[in-house]
């Protein structure tokens, strides 16, 4: 099977490298530096249903899109978090981060995998993303009021920003709903 | 791409079935061998959907030509004047964005300033920004053409959306001749510990096109003498550098500096040097919005350029100045809408000294200008903002006014 | 170095500069550039290139006397290359026709720097701008060289065929025949026309007419210094408080480098008296009424009395000042500018209630056209004057600053 899978396989990787761009991490090496001590990732969808698409909506962090598709960090069959890795537009280019979350769906790490935009590299930087490090679902996850700005770049940081507490809600959701085990 | 993917592998299974289907006079042994194989298919099929399905789901098209846009409509009405109230689409922008590949891009904006431009309108086109912007690795970039000067707070950034009150401010207008730009190349560095340096050489000012008989130099110095790189001289090459901290998210710390000779080699006219530095920061903890800048431009040799316009109504000054800080809290949001209502204080003179030219011919300074800018900025959401502000001036009184704007930026 | 006047060179103002032997190879580099571009306004270098066949021609009957009536008069004699091409004596009007004892109309004005200047037209702000003659009538320097040959008062040829034969007979007829055709003579208009063409040539061509070569283009160039009260003079002429001459004559550079021209080719008003030096003056009737006696402008009313800024270059070489030569010194001139309104008894004659009889040149329905607005013009009676006494030299020690010719 692995020896097919190769050239299929080929073709996968060739889909995924021009669905988001890689500038400084692969998805592969986002998870490694999220979940170091992880011996497998396995992949698990999150697929919503309109009931829980309202829900979100509702509680002000529309889900965007039903299909969630999350890396599973496990460590000798138990779970240590969930990775996901989403694109958002900054001011005009796509910004492709990867957003790591503990067992119980506190953010443990967010990566920046490319930044395109001629401004607001900063954002790339650990004191930044540090900053949604313990972060919850009832936590605001707001630029100007828990998250700091960077100035010139307050579209990327707003658009990202948003994008982590969307997939804090989603996954949120997940795990109540058993969804995740 | 997904779709491709997964035609290609649809019909690499019917290829690989095909075969198979075809014979279909063989053994049992063969139909057990075919099963075996369906299953081995349509494990392989799952898998490649799994495969392509790990790309994220619905994430936006890469654009490669992404359209811009900015506008202000405003309205003054100076309190002392009502009969000079003014209502006008200050700027239209339409800019576009092109990215050729991965690593090169280009960036263009064009402005119509005032409505309505002709021979016998006030309005002006103009092409405000056109550079070629290629990054040699991630996070250090060149950018060649028509392109925005890294000064002050305001210059890069003067979208409607990204100011407090309804007019730019004036230290960044009048001693900073926002939106200012100039053509070259520039060098743009992002670093791992916040800093951001940018440096370049580029074309400058036209010293030799100074009207002394107009007030242009006297509301803003390097606007009077600006040539936006429609048929510049360019005898006369700049070199300039910014550097922008911004380690702590939250905080940014920056200056700039621009030095270039400025007369252009025209006849008669001896060679002046052109310098123009700020400092700036800005801290945003929480909902504070807090900024503060410094500027100051020189010209040398202005003894000697004046000497031919002496008595006239604007000679050119050796020294100008401002400075300003600003405080903006947002004190409500609801969803994607915001309040912030601000408040500016600022100083300015552009001209604080003059070179002597002899007694009796010498110009007196002009007074410093002091502003104080009260209101606030009610976004819709990030994209649009409605502005509305007060603005009294402690030198020209007749300016005290009230002013109401709309401004859009995508 | 810096003229016969004793210069007091300005504290920190181009001592150094002018003396570095380092920045002469520059300037003189700045200087042949200049001439080269597509300003002709550079600083005059002796003729470089000779004279078109035109424009030699042009010179010839230029200094002909014998195209004249009378036989004593040319171009040249009133318009005296010694003088900035205006005439050499202090009379308000020049005299002409067949026996030079006929009175002209209007001062014969200074014909330098006239190459730069346009057709008539209004201006976006409905100015009138440009024309040759005081009220613009002739559309080109050719026009204008038409109409003294056949003006009774001036080169009082009966026609242009009188012309044209004189012509035929002038030293020069070879070589008119070799530019234009052996039958040029033959074809009375058309030599006409060729005629004044190549004065138009001469006009444009030879560097005299635009030498750009006073001290004051030097001072420009950096190559010289002005002299204190030089540079009081500029300063008061530049001011928009004081003397405000720059509002109509510009004295600074243009955009593109252009040496200064001293006028703006508009037109104005200045309600300067009548002359009773000019006879026709005598006859109460009579009035000069500029730009609306214009066949073509006699509609614009409100342009009755306007005549043309002339240039100020070389103005201190000439005898008489205004259209109708009113005032016969400098100080004369610039002390009626700003004392017309403050003193007017100075300048007008006395109604019989001993107020002044203002611009009594021009018939009262049309006083209201006269230039009270600007300054200096914008005094009351008994206001204080805009320039003093000594002011006034020193405007006028500055005017000769502005004489072609300078050598330092």
């Amino acid at each position: 099977m692995r020896m097919l899978l190769a050239p299929l396989a080929a073709a996968a990787s060739l889909a995924s490298t021009s669905a988001f761009a890689v500038d400084y991490l692969s998805a592969e090496q986002a998870r490694r530096l999220i979940f170091p001590d992880a011996d497998s990732f396995e992949p698990h969808d999150i697929a919503l249903d309109a009931s829980q698409m309202q829900a979100l909506a509702a509680n002000g962090v529309p889900a965007r899109s039903a299909r969630w598709p999350v890396q599973v960090a496990k460590r000798g069959g138990s779970t240590l978090g969930y990775v996901v890795v989403d694109e958002v537009i900054g001011k005009f280019e796509l910004i492709t981060y990867a957003v790591g979350l503990n067992a119980d769906g506190t953010v443990r790490q967010v990566e920046v995998l490319s930044y395109r935009e001629s401004h607001g590299h900063e954002i790339r930087l650990p004191a930044w993303r540090r900053q949604f490090i313990g972060k919850t679902g009832a936590s605001p996850l707001r630029v100007g009021e828990d998250i700091a700005n960077i100035s010139g770049a307050t579209l990327s940081c707003t658009h990202v920003t948003d994008g982590v507490r969307r997939i804090v809600a989603v996954l949120g959701l997940a795990r109540r709903t058993g969804a995740l085990s | 791409m997904k779709r491709n993917t997964l035609s290609l592998a649809a019909s690499l299974a019917v290829s690989l079935l095909l075969p198979a289907l075809g014979a279909h006079a063989q053994s049992a042994a063969t139909d057990a061998d075919l099963a075996q194989k369906v299953d081995k298919l349509s494990a392989e099929l799952a898998a490649l959907k799994a495969q392509v399905q790990a790309s994220p789901a619905a994430a936006p098209a890469e654009p490669a030509t992404v359209l811009t846009s900015y506008g202000e409509i405003n309205y003054n009405r100076p309190s002392k004047k009502p009969e000079n109230a003014q209502a006008d689409v200050r700027r239209f922008v339409l800019g576009f964005q092109h990215r050729f590949d991965d690593k090169t891009k280009v960036v263009t904006e064009l402005e119509v300033e005032h409505g309505v431009s002709s021979a016998d309108d006030a309005g002006e086109v103009e092409v405000e920004q056109a550079f070629i912007e290629h990054q040699l690795m991630p996070g250090t970039a060149l950018r060649a053409g028509l392109f925005l000067m890294p000064v002050g707070l305001l210059n890069e950034n003067h979208e409607p959306t990204a100011f407090y009150g309804v007019e730019r401010n004036f230290v960044e207008t009048a001693i900073i001749p926002s939106t200012w730009r100039e053509g070259g190349l520039q060098y743009v560095g992002s670093f791992d510990n916040g800093l951001t340096v940018q440096a370049g050489l580029s074309t400058t000012f036209d010293l030799s096109k100074w009207d002394a008989t107009s007030t242009e130099g006297a509301e803003s110095p390097l606007a009077a003498v600006h040539q936006e790189m429609s048929l510049a001289k360019a005898r006369d090459v700049a070199v300039f550098g910014a550097a922008n901290w911004r380690g702590i998210p939250g905080l940014l710390l920056g200056g700039s500096l621009f030095t270039s000779n400025a007369t252009q080699g025209q006849a008669g006219f001896p060679s002046a040097r052109i310098t123009l530095w700020d400092l700036h920061a800005r801290w945003t903890p929480q909902r504070w919005d807090l900024s503060a800048l410094y500027t100051q431009g020189h010209i040398s040799n202005t003894a000697e350029l004046n000497a031919p316009l002496v008595g006239s109504a604007t000679l050119i000054p050796e020294r100008f100045e401002g400075w300003y800080v600003q405080t903006a809290y947002t004190a409500w949001t609801s969803g994607d809408q915001a309040l912030s209502p601000f408040a500016r204080y600022e100083r300015y003179n552009t001209a604080s000294r003059y070179a002597d030219l002899g007694a009796g011919l010498t110009p007196d300074a002009l007074p410093t200008e002091r502003v104080f800018t009260v209101g606030a900025n009610y976004k819709l959401n990030a994209n649009v903002v409605v502005k509305l502000d007060l603005q009294r001036f402690k030198e020209n009184k007749d300016n005290n006014r009230f002013d109401l704007g709309l401004g859009w930026s995508f | 170095m810096l003229g016969s006047s004793d210069p007091f060179p300005m504290p920190r103002l181009m001592a150094r500069w002018v003396h570095a032997p380092r920045l002469l190879p520059l300037l003189v580099a700045g200087l042949l550039s200049a001439c080269g571009g597509s300003a002709d306004t550079s600083v005059s270098t002796p003729q470089e290139a000779p004279l078109s066949a035109a424009a030699a021609l042009g010179e010839k009957i230029f200094r002909d006397a014998s195209l004249s009536a009378s036989g004593q008069q040319s171009c040249a004699t009133c318009h005296n290359p010694a003088t900035g091409h205006a005439p050499a004596n202090a009379l308000s009007v020049q005299l002409g026709g067949p026996a030079m004892d006929q009175q002209g109309v209007r001062q014969a004005p200074s014909i330098r720097y006239m190459s730069f200047n346009t057709a008539f037209f209004f201006d976006g702000e409905g100015t009138p701008t440009g024309g040759f003659f005081w009220d613009g009538r002739a559309a080109s320097l050719a026009e204008q060289a038409a109409e003294p040959f056949l003006n009774p008062r001036e080169m009082a040829n009966t026609d242009k065929a009188a012309v044209v034969a004189k012509l035929a007979q002038a030293s020069y007829a070879a070589e008119f025949k070799q530019a234009y055709g052996d039958a040029v003579f033959n074809d009375v208009d058309g030599a006409y026309l060729r005629m004044t063409l190549a004065l138009q040539q001469y006009e444009r061509e030879d560097s005299e007419f635009r030498g750009f070569s006073s001290k004051y283009d030097s001072f420009l160039l950096g190559k010289a210094l002005l002299t204190e009260q030089e540079m009081r003079g500029l300063a008061l002429f530049n001011s928009p408080t004081k003397g405000n001459c720059a509002g109509c004559h510009p004295s600074s550079r243009g955009a593109d480098g252009a040496l200064p021209l001293f006028t703006d080719f508009t037109y104005d008003n200045l309600g300067v008296p009548r002359n009773p030096d000019i006879a026709l003056n005598a006859d109460p009737g009579y009035v000069d009424l500029g730009l609306c006696a214009r066949p073509d402008l006699a509609s614009h009313t409100d342009l009755c009395g306007a005549f043309k800024v002339p240039s100020l270059r070389n103005v201190a070489l000439r005898g008489a000042f205004f259209h109708n030569g009113r005032f016969k010194t400098l100080k004369e001139a610039l002390t009626f500018y700003v004392q017309r309104d403050t003193n007017p008894e100075k300048w007008y004659p006395l109604n019989p209630d001993n107020t002044a009889n203002k611009f009594d040149d021009l018939p009262a329905q049309y006083h209201g056209n006269v230039n009270t607005t600007e300054v200096p013009y914008n005094r009351g009676l008994g206001d204080t004057p805009a320039l003093s006494d000594s002011e006034i030299d020193d405007v006028i020690v500055f005017f000769h600053t502005l004489s072609d010719g300078y050598t330092p």
